[in-house]
C-alpha cells in the first residue's frame, strides 16, 4: 500500500472530474499506472499525469495539492482511507462517499456530500448550495456519516437529508434543512429564510433564533435526555481541533480551528418547536436558550 | 471435609462452587433523580431470584454518578442473567416494559456496546463497556431488541434518533418522553457461583452474610440476585417427587442433623447462609467469592461464623468450579 500526493500544476482550462481517484484506487499502483489513469476534461479524457505532478508518500493516505476549483467529484464514492485536500475543491467534493476520511482545507462548491452515505468530511472553508442534499432527481440526500462546515453554507443545505449529522459552524443560506426527512442538522450562526421548510422528521439545532415559520407549533413538553445525548455529541463533532480521527501529517486545522461553538451545549436548556405541520411535523427545531 | 485449613479461626472446606454459563446483559438506568432510577432498578430486576421459578435472576449492579451515565443523570447499572438468550430477550422486554418504560423521568441504556447501530458507522472504541463506567469490557455482545419494539407503545408517534452509531427511540409518554436505546447487548456469563457461611446462631449468619454482601457489592460484574443478597433456602438437585427438579438440601439443614443419610453439619452449627452470585465473566464470580470470603474472615470465628463451603453436585451441574482455597489464596477458580 502507497500513498500518493498530487500537486495541480496550474487549474484546468476545463472543468477536470477526479471521479475514481481514492486513496484505496491508487494504493496499489505504481507512479507509471497512476499518471496513466484517465481524467475527465471537458468532453475528453486526459491522463491524470498531464495535469498533477505525482510522489510517493510513505503513509497510505493521498493528498491533493493546489488550486482545484475547477475539478469537481474529490473523494466521489470515497470507500476508505484517508483523502486529504489542501486548497479548494469544485463541486460534488465527498459525494456518495461511504467511508474514509475526507479533509479539505479550503472551500467547496455545490453538492458538497450530497447523497453521502458514511465516514467523515470536514471542509475547513464554505461550501455552496445542496450541500449534504441529494442528486438532481434523486429522493434522498445525504444518508449517513458525518459533515462539518467551518465556514459558511449556500442555500438548501441539507435539502431531503434523512440519516447522519451535518454541521455548519458559520452561517447558513435559505430552505435550509428544507424537505428533511430525518438526520441532525446543527448549525451556529445565522441562517436564511424557509427553515425547515417542509420537513418531515429529524432535528434542527440552531444556536441563532430566526423567525420560526408559522407551520411550526411550540412544543409541550420537554426533551431533556434526548438533549443531553445530542448536545453531547454536537460538542464533540464541533471541535474541529482534534476529532476526525485523522493522521497529523494530513488533518492539522487552521490555526483558527480551536474555536467550537457547540463545546457547551449540554449545559443550556433549549426551546423546540415542533414541524412542519404542512409535511408530517415530526421534525423539531431546537432553540438553545 | 478433608485437611483443616483455618483463617481467622474459620475453616475453609476443601471444596468447590460449582457454577454454570448464562447469558446476560447490562443495562443502565437514568432518571432525573437517584430515588425514581431507583424505583425503576428495584421493579426491573424484582421476581428475579433464581431461573428455576423466575425466568432470570437480576439485581442492581452499581450506582452511577451523573458523570458515568450517557445523559449526565443519575442512575443505576442493573445485571440480568437468564439460562437462554432468548429468555432473556423475553426477560429484558417485560421487566424494561413494565418498570422502567412506566416509571416517571427514567431512560434505559445498553451497558455493554451492542455495537453500531449502522454498519460501517463506527468511531467508538473497541472495548465494550460505554466510555465513562471506568469498568473493564467484556467485548461486545450479540445485540438483542432493547427500546426496538417497545417503540411501538408510542403508537405512531415514536422517532428514531442515531447519535453517534447508536440509534435511540423517543416514545411519547405523559411526562414527556421516554428514550430507549435500540439494542443492548447479550453476553456469555457465569451464573450460579456460591458460598456457604455455616455459624453458630442467626444473629452471627446474619452478620457474617450481610458484611460479606457488602463487600461483594462493590465490585462490578456481578450480582447477588436473592434478597438482601442472601439465601436461606439452599437446594440440591432433584427431589423425591418426580415433579420438581430442585428440593432442599438436607445435608446443611441444621434440622436435619441426625435424620438424613449424610450431614454436612455439627452440633454446634445452628444456622447456614448461602449467597450466590451472578458475574459477568469467570473472574468476576471468582473476585466476589473472594472478597466475600475475606470480609466474613474478618468477622471470623469471634464473630460466630464456623466454617465456609460451597454448593456443588459433583461436577455434573456446569464447568466452572470455584475451589475456595484457591480463591482465598488469590489464585484462579
Amino acid at each position: 500500500m502507497t500513498g500518493w500526493t498530487l500537486t495541480l500544476r496550474q487549474p484546468p482550462t476545463l472543468r477536470l472530474c477526479l471521479r475514481g481517484i481514492t486513496p484505496n484506487a491508487l494504493a496499489l499502483l505504481d507512479a507509471t499506472q497512476v499518471a496513466a489513469l484517465p481524467l475527465g476534461h471537458g468532453n475528453s479524457l486526459l491522463p491524470l499525469g498531464a495535469f498533477f505532478n505525482i510522489s510517493p508518500r510513505s503513509d497510505d493516505g493521498l493528498l491533493l495539492q493546489g488550486d482545484l476549483s475547477r475539478c469537481d467529484r474529490v473523494g466521489w464514492q470515497l470507500d476508505g482511507g484517508q483523502l486529504t485536500v489542501r486548497g479548494p475543491v469544485g463541486h460534488h467534493a465527498g459525494g456518495a462517499m461511504r467511508a474514509g476520511t475526507l479533509t479539505i482545507h479550503g472551500h467547496a462548491g455545490d453538492l458538497a456530500a450530497c447523497e453521502m452515505a458514511g465516514g467523515a468530511l470536514t471542509i475547513y472553508g464554505n461550501v455552496g448550495d445542496f450541500a449534504a442534499a441529494s442528486l438532481p432527481g434523486s429522493m434522498d440526500g445525504m444518508r449517513g456519516g458525518v459533515l462539518r462546515v467551518q465556514g459558511n453554507a449556500g442555500a438548501r443545505f441539507a435539502d431531503r437529508m434523512r440519516r447522519g449529522t451535518a454541521l455548519v459552524l458559520g452561517d447558513a443560506g435559505d430552505f435550509l434543512a428544507s424537505r428533511l426527512v430525518a438526520g441532525t442538522v446543527a448549525v451556529a450562526g445565522r441562517v436564511g429564510a424557509h427553515v425547515g421548510y417542509g420537513m418531515r422528521r429529524g432535528s434542527l439545532v440552531l444556536l441563532h433564533a430566526p423567525a420560526v415559520p408559522a407551520t411550526f407549533v411550540p412544543a409541550g413538553a420537554d426533551a431533556p435526555v434526548l438533549w443531553q445525548l445530542l448536545a453531547r455529541d454536537l460538542a464533540r463533532l464541533g471541535d474541529l481541533g482534534t476529532a476526525g480521527g485523522t493522521a497529523s501529517w494530513s488533518s492539522s486545522p487552521p490555526s483558527n480551528a480551536s474555536f467550537n461553538p457547540f463545546c457547551g451545549l449540554a449545559q443550556r436548556r433549549i426551546q423546540r418547536c415542533l414541524g412542519d405541520l404542512a409535511a408530517d411535523g415530526k421534525g423539531e427545531i431546537i432553540l438553545p436558550c | 471435609m478433608s485437611d483443616a485449613l483455618r483463617a481467622g479461626g474459620v475453616e475453609i472446606d476443601d471444596t468447590f462452587a460449582e457454577a454454570f454459563p448464562m447469558k446476560a446483559t447490562r443495562l443502565l438506568i437514568t432518571a432525573h433523580t437517584m430515588t425514581w432510577a431507583r424505583h425503576a432498578a428495584v421493579a426491573a430486576t424484582g421476581f428475579a431470584t433464581s431461573v428455576i421459578g423466575c425466568g432470570c435472576e437480576a439485581g442492581i449492579e452499581a450506582e452511577l454518578s451523573p458523570a458515568q451515565t450517557p445523559d449526565g443523570r443519575p442512575g443505576l447499572s442493573v445485571l440480568l442473567f437468564a439460562m437462554s438468550g432468548k429468555e432473556l430477550i423475553k426477560q429484558i422486554e417485560r421487566r424494561v416494559g413494565q418498570c422502567v418504560l412506566t416509571c416517571p423521568t427514567t431512560a434505559v441504556f445498553a451497558g455493554i456496546d451492542p455495537g453500531p447501530a449502522v454498519a460501517g458507522d463506527d468511531d467508538r472504541p473497541p472495548e465494550g463497556v460505554l466510555p465513562g463506567l471506568g469498568w473493564p469490557g467484556t467485548g461486545r455482545g450479540d445485540a438483542v431488541a432493547l427500546g426496538k419494539n417497545l417503540r411501538f407503545f408510542g403508537d405512531g408517534w415514536q422517532q428514531s434518533k442515531l447519535i453517534n452509531g447508536r440509534r435511540y427511540w423517543r416514545i411519547p409518554v405523559m411526562d414527556g418522553e421516554f428514550l430507549a436505546q435500540e439494542t443492548t447487548a447479550v453476553v456469555k456469563a457465569v451464573g450460579g457461583g456460591n458460598l456457604l457461611l455455616l455459624a453458630r446462631d442467626t444473629d452471627s449468619a446474619l452478620a457474617v452474610a450481610e458484611a460479606a454482601v457488602a463487600a461483594m457489592r462493590r465490585l462490578p460484574g456481578v450480582v447477588m440476585p436473592f434478597p438482601g443478597g442472601v439465601v436461606r433456602s439452599g437446594s440440591k438437585v432433584g427431589s423425591k417427587y418426580a415433579a420438581l427438579s430442585a428440593s432442599t438440601n438436607g445435608a446443611f439443614c441444621p434440622g436435619l442433623l441426625g435424620l438424613v443419610p449424610h450431614s454436612e453439619l455439627t452440633a454446634d452449627t445452628r444456622c447456614v447462609l448461602e449467597i450466590v452470585i451472578d458475574g459477568l465473566t469467570e473472574a468476576d464470580v471468582a473476585q466476589a467469592m473472594r472478597v466475600g470470603m475475606q470480609a466474613a474472615i474478618n468477622i471470623g470465628l469471634s464473630g460466630g461464623l464456623q466454617r465456609i463451603s460451597a454448593g456443588n453436585y459433583g461436577g455434573k451441574l456446569g464447568p466452572y468450579h470455584f475451589h475456595l482455597r484457591k480463591i482465598l489464596a488469590g489464585g484462579a477458580a
